[in-house]
Parts: C-alpha cells; structure tokens; sequence
C-alpha cells in the first residue's frame, strides 16, 4: 500500500494506492493518519479510488482513524471506494458511520 | 483445471504470509472456474480464516503452524485451514454490526467468511485446535442447490 497527502485548504487528502490489509496497509495507514492528526490536520479524507480490497483488520484499523480523528474534534471521511471496498463498507454497515463522497470538490466542501 | 485438483500449504503463524495464500486461493479459485470477483471472495474468506487461526488459534505463535488445504473439483471450491493452538469458538463471535459494536476496531472476520462462501464448518479437532471448511459452488451448482430449496 501507498499512501500520498495533498492539502487542498483545510483538509488533508491522503490518496491511497494498494490493499489496506493485516501487517502492512493497516499499519501504515495508521502511520500516516497519526503523522496527520499529530500535526494539527484533523480534517481528513481518504481517497480509497485505487484501493482494491481490505480485510478485516483493514477495515478496523479504518474505524480507529475515525476514532483518533473524533477525540482530536476532527472527522475522516472517504472519498470514492472502489466496488469491493464499497461492498465491504455495505457488509460491515460502516457506510452508516463514514460520510462518504464520489466528488471531491463536494467532499472537500463538506467539511 | 482437471478435476479432483489438491494443493496444501503448511505455514509458520507469521502474519507476512497471509498474502500467500490469499494468493494461492485466488489463483485456484480462478482455475477452477470461479470469476474474477468471486475468486476475490475466495481470497478473502481464506485469508479470514488463517487470521483467525493464527491470531485467535495458535494465538501468534510462530512456532504453531496454520495447515490450507485447497481442493477443487467440478463443483465447488473448498479450503480447509486447521490451527494448532486452543483454537476458538465461533459461538462466542459478537455481531460486528449490531449498534454497540459497529465501532469496535476488530471481530469482523466471520462476517467477511459467511459473506464470501457457500458454506462455512467449524470443527474441534480432536488433538487440538480447530478446523475450519469454507465451500464456494461454482455457479451453475449454485443455481442447483437454489432449485433443490424451492
């Protein structure tokens, strides 16, 4: 997994590239959401466009980002999840818990 | 893919090879027949199932060993993942998506294995451990067992 950040105004884009799974996506996303949250950037949006899956501890790890980001009174919020990530987010029925996005320009005015 | 067809991988609990047999399944699920969305779901439910048998069976020891046994005919696909810990009892598996736990950062993996196969067997085995059989049909036995339950 690869995981780049644009900041585009307020809010911090971090464009991921791979599989968020057990012993490296999720470690790493971790990684890069606290690097973020450490430096006063708690307006986060995942773009998940190029993500092909995620396995369990992908998608919890993805709800501890949610979680860190709250106490720190900021949000994560997802951008375009591919159709397995999106069918996971159904299945796990977290896309009631993610504001979720296929605009950017529209992610980005939500916050 | 002739039939009968039987891989086995034996592996340490080391969590950096899970991407190998999620890539074996995949790959079998591909030969035997299985689309490339469907063999996605067959990589996934197996990789479900040697997590669970390396974190919550053999409890990460990397001396205890996670057997995969994949076997495909004209059928279906079926893999069986065997741990050599205490194993774990999937009776006591809490609802990831009732409300009170939709925010916990783990216990989704049987939710993922009954989502992406047909059938899914969890068995004690007798010297330790647990046994775990997940079965996809191939699509046109699924249709059959659809018949059969009408």
């Amino acid at each position: 997994m690869k995981a780049t950040v644009r900041k585009l105004g307020r809010v911090a884009v971090v464009d991921i590239v791979g599989k968020i799974t057990i012993g490296e996506g999720d470690v790493m996303l971790r990684e890069k959401v606290h690097e973020l949250l450490d430096a006063g950037e708690n307006r986060i949006l995942l773009n998940l466009e190029k993500v092909k899956y995620m396995d369990s501890a992908g998608i919890g790890e993805l709800v501890a980002c949610y979680k860190r980001a709250k106490e720190k009174d900021g949000t994560v919020k997802l951008l375009n999840p591919s159709g397995k990530v999106y069918d996971l987010l159904q299945l796990t029925k977290l896309e009631e818990v993610f504001d979720t996005y296929r605009d950017e320009g529209e992610a980005l005015g939500s916050f | 893919m002739d039939s009968g067809t039987s891989v086995k991988l034996v592996i340490p609990s080391e969590i950096k090879l899970i991407d190998l047999v999620h890539a074996a399944s995949e790959k079998m699920a591909e030969l035997a027949g299985f689309d490339a969305d469907d063999a996605l779901n067959v990589g996934l439910a197996v990789r479900e199932a040697v997590i669970n048998a390396m974190l919550h069976g053999n409890k990460r020891d990397p001396g205890l060993k996670v057997s995969v046994t994949l076997t495909t005919d004209h059928r279906e696909l079926r893999a069986r993942v065997t741990d050599e810990g205490n194993g774990f009892d999937p009776g006591q598996a809490r609802d990831p998506t009732a409300p009170d736990n939709l925010m916990s950062d783990s216990g989704r993996g049987l939710l993922l294995m009954e989502a992406f196969v047909d059938k899914l067997q969890f068995k004690k085995r007798r010297h330790g451990g647990t046994e775990v059989t997940l079965i996809k049909l191939l699509p046109v036995n699924a249709d059959d067992e659809g018949k059969k339950e009408l």
